[in-house]
């Protein structure tokens, strides 16, 4: 494969357009499950009402995407064995690069147009198309945080709720895991997450944006084995 | 008609003298205390003669060796062409000293000195230079007083924290330079050195783009950077910027204008300002800017201490961006006694 050139850790992928507020900051992402009795829709009006409240302005929308890629049969070793799961990830924060991640495996920040370069290697690498799933909503400013709301859906149907928050102004992670936590639990009560895994490798390395993508796979892959939302809470 | 007189004599004296002449002119019958007119008017002759003698020298040089028949009498009669010039030079220059010592000191007497003479300027209304010069004496002395009395006060409260220390320290030290405006660049650099040193978190580059005064780029864990702009040790601006922000210009140099875009750090700026009211000491500069270093330096917890008031870490979705400028404790803005 390709080796595409990886930026160095930490760094903000040199990119002329890059938006500012692409820079690496901590972020916490998580699922909020659906309030009992109300639709996706529904827990997303909530959630944005409480941040409205709160003094939180609206700042644009975002969408994050994953398509997962499975090895080509004709490439694997022994029989049985089963393939491992890649995952191309784009996020609309970083508008010129692509993701590419294996499972707590290492994370390639590329170019764009990687995705053309995966077509290109279909015999090796196969679009579990089924399987692609997305996060789209709002963006929210308030004061120095920047909150997403998403919901994620898979193929027609609206499979759960993402919240993102980041806290701008800082960069090492661990830092502001308490302020963020404290100002999760402003707006999201007890659904507020602990402290998110890539948080604990980091101790005080600065956050990069894989570290964003890598909690977004996780939040997809948990919420692609659960059940489906029940048929009445979709609308 | 006095302008028509004034400017008549100055034809004739011309540059330095014209000035006397004219208020010589100007005002005949006003006795200007401890001035000899007569002995004035005799000097600025005597000043024309010694001009003219001392042409007369360079004339002479000039046009050197005149024609004689020997080669002899040619020198002969140079020499003693120069010998005589120069005589009536040194002639008229010991005149000239007689006469000054005559004239007296008209300045002693007057509480402006020389620059009272412009009073008689018949010209006052083209250049009020003499209701300027009294203006500007009047504010000067009124600024050195107030000056004095800050000085005291400001003396009296000493610096805060360390109030302990400082009345051992202020004996043992020798009253510190009162001139501490122009101080050397090398002194400024030892001092800003010693406080790198000291603490292993916060690095601090010294350049100085624009001359003399330094300017201090400090860069606090991974927290945060400022931009500080000294005049010799004492710190005129400071700009907190988080360790993320571009601190450049596009030319490269320090930016030492635009603000933070994170709303924290623009209010941990406005803490700064204020801290550097707070940590006086005109006597002793170096010591504020260590204060104002160790005070500083309380941010590198910035995102992780809760308020010592009200024990939280978000208020109006702001960390305790206030650091008490005695116990550096963190305080919400609001949470503040
Ligand atoms: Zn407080």
């Amino acid at each position: 494969m390709q080796q595409v050139p990886l930026p160095p850790p930490g760094a903000v992928p040199p990119r002329p357009s890059a938006r500012p507020s692409a820079d690496a900051h901590p972020r916490s992402v998580a699922q909020v499950p659906v309030a009992e009795g109300k639709s996706v829709q529904q827990t997303v009006e909530l959630l944005t009402r409480k941040l409205e409240l709160l003094g939180a302005e609206k700042q644009g929308t975002f969408c994050v995407d994953c398509e997962t890629y499975h090895t080509a049969a004709s490439t694997m070793g022994n029989q049985g064995q089963t393939g491992k799961l890649m995952y191309v990830m784009h996020n609309s924060e970083y508008p010129l690069s692509c993701f590419a991640l294996f499972e707590n495996g290492p994370c390639l920040i590329a170019d764009a147009n990687f995705d053309i370069l995966m077509v290109k290697l279909k015999g090796f690498f196969q679009n579990a198309k089924a399987n692609k799933i997305e996060s789209r909503g709002t963006r929210y400013q308030y004061c120095d945080f920047l909150v997403k709301v998403g919901t994620v859906t898979m193929g027609p149907s609206a499979r759960g709720i993402s919240v993102e928050v980041e806290y701008c102004p800082c960069v090492i992670a661990n830092d502001c895991w308490n302020l963020l936590m404290e100002f999760m639990q402003s707006f999201m009560g007890s659904h507020t997450p602990g402290i998110p895994s890539v948080f604990g490798t980091k101790h005080d390395s600065v956050y990069s944006p894989a570290d964003t993508v890598v909690q977004y796979m996780e939040l997809f892959n948990k919420i692609r084995k659960q059940q489906q939302v029940p048929v009445a809470g979709i609308r | 008609m006095i302008e028509d007189v004034s400017s008549d004599a100055c034809s004739d004296v011309d540059t330095s003298p014209c000035w006397a002449t004219q208020i010589i002119l100007q005002e005949p019958t006003q006795q200007l205390p401890g001035v000899n007119l007569e002995a004035f008017s005799q000097a600025i002759t005597a000043i024309q003669a010694l001009r003219s003698s001392v042409t007369r020298v360079f004339d002479c040089l000039k046009d050197g060796m005149r024609n004689k028949e020997t080669l002899e009498g040619r020198e002969k009669g140079f020499v003693a062409a120069f010998q005589e010039s120069l005589h009536s030079v040194s002639r008229d220059l010991g005149e000239l000293e007689r006469l000054s010592n005559l004239v007296g000191k008209p300045s002693e007497n007057h509480p402006l000195h020389n620059s009272g003479l412009l009073s008689l300027d018949p010209v006052q209304d083209k250049t009020p230079l003499y209701s300027q010069l009294l203006q500007a004496y009047k504010w000067s002395n009124k600024l050195q007083y107030h000056a004095g009395l800050a000085s005291g006060l400001l003396n009296q409260q000493s610096l805060k924290r360390s109030a302990n220390q400082m009345g051992v320290s202020a004996k043992r030290r020798p009253k510190a330079q009162p001139t501490t405006l122009v101080l050397p660049p090398q002194y400024v650099d030892d001092v800003i050195n010693r406080i790198d040193r000291m603490f292993p978190e916060m690095s601090i580059q010294l350049s100085r783009p624009n001359g003399t005064s330094a300017m201090l780029l400090v860069t606090l864990g991974k927290v945060l950077k400022v931009i500080v702009v000294m005049r010799s040790l004492f710190i005129d601006r400071t700009i907190v910027k988080g360790y993320n922000e571009n601190v450049y210009t596009e030319d490269g140099k320090l930016d030492i204008w635009s603000k933070s875009n994170y709303q924290v750090f623009q209010k941990v700026t406005d803490h700064a300002t204020t801290a550097l009211l707070h940590y006086q000491l005109p006597q002793m500069p170096d010591v504020v800017v260590r204060s104002f270093m160790t005070w500083l330096r309380s941010y590198i917890k910035l995102f992780q201490a809760p308020c010592q008031r009200c024990g939280k870490f978000l208020q109006d979705g702001l960390p305790p961006t206030w650091r008490d400028f005695r116990t550096l404790e963190a305080f919400h803005d609001t949470c503040r006694q």
